[in-house]
């Protein structure tokens, strides 16, 4: 769960990126997250994240106050929440199953566990035949699924998709939404941002707009699928 | 942590040596360098004090007293010196004695100049050693004062340069030792850099996934101790070769170099397991502590 009090955030620069937003995300939902940019969007992706601190306000994740919580405690925060990024962020030098058996081994995970849930992670989205590819080998489409992968392995309450459609064939982003809403339906909370209006509406459901730091809309929308 | 974990992040430290070998080869040297300069320092320090601690030894004050004083006199004068502090040991040397020492040491003709001397020319002395050679000076000067004491010789002069040259060759050993540590982080720190950022990518996700800092430290860490430890046995090698031949020209040359107290000098086997120790712990612990230092500054976990 994530939940917004009155948070403000204003950078040293003096840009006021956040403006008193109140917001929240229950367990088990699924939401896009649209806005120009510059309106505030990776802003509240860092302030969940605890990259940043709120000016002011309250930031709830998952039962951690990210603003009581010590620079100590960060990562077992992170170990709870996926993120997929736009420019997928994987290790060249390393193959899919590497990729995502990393996770598990920088969170001191058992040998045995990261042997039976890696291939089934990959197996979830579809790869398991590009197992021992690299990354370079991949398209766009099936690295953005390695990614996803990657923030499925260690299982989080939620996940976070930063423009994961950014960077791929308009078709094949679809394919990605799909996957993130199955994910959805097994518990896991999906927050994805994105500026791709078509794809928004074509999938519908909760939609947060946030502009100039102030949220515009929030609101449930029919999408055109189905 | 698990065994297979540590596993993993030993095999991360190896393979950084490796991916950065240009700069883990930058810093194996400038260790490598330092251990020697700051190990031949200490050694020629060790040894020198030996030497010194020898001469120190042998310096004696020779106390001469008055003829004729009588025991009771003789020994009252000898608890007095006793008391004072800076003494170590008070030893009576009769006249006889000294006689029968110098004669001993003289030739056959000139041995026969003092046959006929029937009367012994020596007087009764006391040989004194200090505990401290650098207050010698005070304390043969208390000892002049002293009733019935007719003369002090001693090797003031003497002492005083060779506590000046101890202390001299202290200065300069600190500031050596201070200016290597100072470059050997500075390198480490270089190369440490060019290690997170060719591992940046990999620990910008392990932030994201939660991974501890001190699960993203420990492979730089392993990397700087494997790299110390590797200097540390090179320097070590070279420091036995080094030691051994200049021990082996200083020891075949005793006739020369016996009258310095040379044969105090410590043989390299005997100071062998300490040398590695020191080696071995201080090239550790210089490459794990520049580079955790400087990871932490890089990595801003």
């Amino acid at each position: 769960m994530v939940e917004f009090k009155d948070v403000s955030v204003t950078y040293s620069s003096g840009v006021d990126a956040l403006n008193k937003v109140n917001l929240k995300i229950n367990d088990g939902d699924f939401a896009f997250v649209v806005g120009s940019s510059g309106a505030g969007k990776s802003t509240l992706i860092k302030l969940i994240l605890k990259e940043i601190d709120a000016t002011s306000g309250t930031v709830m994740v998952n039962g951690f106050n990210l603003s009581k919580l010590r620079r100590r405690k960060i990562p077992a925060l992170r170990r709870t929440i996926g993120v997929v990024f736009q420019d997928f962020r994987l290790i060249p030098t390393m193959t899919v199953y590497e990729n995502v058996a990393f996770v598990l081994r920088v969170i001191d995970a058992p040998p045995k566990y990261i042997r039976s849930r890696v291939p089934y992670v990959i197996s979830l989205v579809g790869l398991q035949d590009k197992a021992k590819s690299y990354p370079t080998e991949l398209s766009g489409g099936e690295q953005q699924r390695v990614a996803l992968a990657r923030a499925l392995v260690n299982d989080p309450q939620l996940i976070i998709a930063d423009e994961p459609t950014g960077n791929i064939d308009p078709a094949l982003s679809y394919e990605i939404v799909d996957l993130l809403r199955s994910i959805n339906e097994c518990g896991t909370t999906v927050l994805m941002v994105t500026h791709e209006h078509d794809l928004v509406r074509y999938f519908g459901g909760r939609i947060i707009n946030i502009n100039h730091g102030n949220i515009a809309f929030d609101e449930v929308i029919g999408g055109n699928a189905k | 942590m698990r065994a297979s974990s540590a596993r993993y992040l030993v095999g991360q430290g190896v393979k950084s040596i490796w991916r950065n070998r240009m700069m883990s080869f930058a810093s194996f040297c400038i260790i490598l360098v330092s251990l020697l300069m700051v190990g031949v320092s200490v050694l020629t320090t060790i040894n020198l004090n030996r030497i010194i601690g020898g001469i120190e030894d042998q310096s004696e004050a020779a106390v001469t007293i008055k003829d004729d004083i009588g025991k009771d006199k003789q020994e009252a004068l000898k608890k007095q010196i006793e008391a004072l502090p800076n003494v170590a040991t008070v030893t009576f040397y009769s006249k006889d004695e000294a006689w029968k020492n110098m004669k001993k040491d003289m030739s056959d003709e000139q041995q026969d100049l003092f046959r006929y001397a029937d009367e012994n020319p020596l007087p009764d002395t006391f040989r004194i050693t200090v505990k401290d050679i650098s207050h010698m000076s005070e304390t043969t000067m208390q000892i002049g004062t002293f009733e019935n004491v007719d003369s002090v010789k001693s090797p003031t002069q003497f002492a005083d340069v060779l506590v000046s040259i101890k202390n001299i060759l202290m200065i300069i050993m600190t500031a050596v030792i201070a200016a290597l540590i100072v470059v050997c982080l500075i390198i480490i720190s270089n190369t440490t850099r060019a290690s997170v950022f060719a591992r940046r990518k990999e620990i910008n996700i392990m932030k994201y996934v939660g991974a501890t800092n001190r699960f993203i430290r420990i492979p730089f860490f392993i990397e700087g101790m494997l790299v110390g430890i590797a200097a540390a046995a090179a320097a070590l090698l070279l420091t036995k070769f080094a030691y051994e031949g200049v021990y082996g020209i200083f020891k075949n040359d005793m006739s020369l170099w016996s009258i310095l107290g040379v044969d105090n000098l410590y043989p390299f086997s005997k100071m062998m397991v300490k040398v590695t120790a020191a080696y071995l712990v201080s090239g550790a612990f210089i490459g794990a502590v520049g580079t955790s230092i400087s990871a932490g500054k890089h990595l801003k976990v």
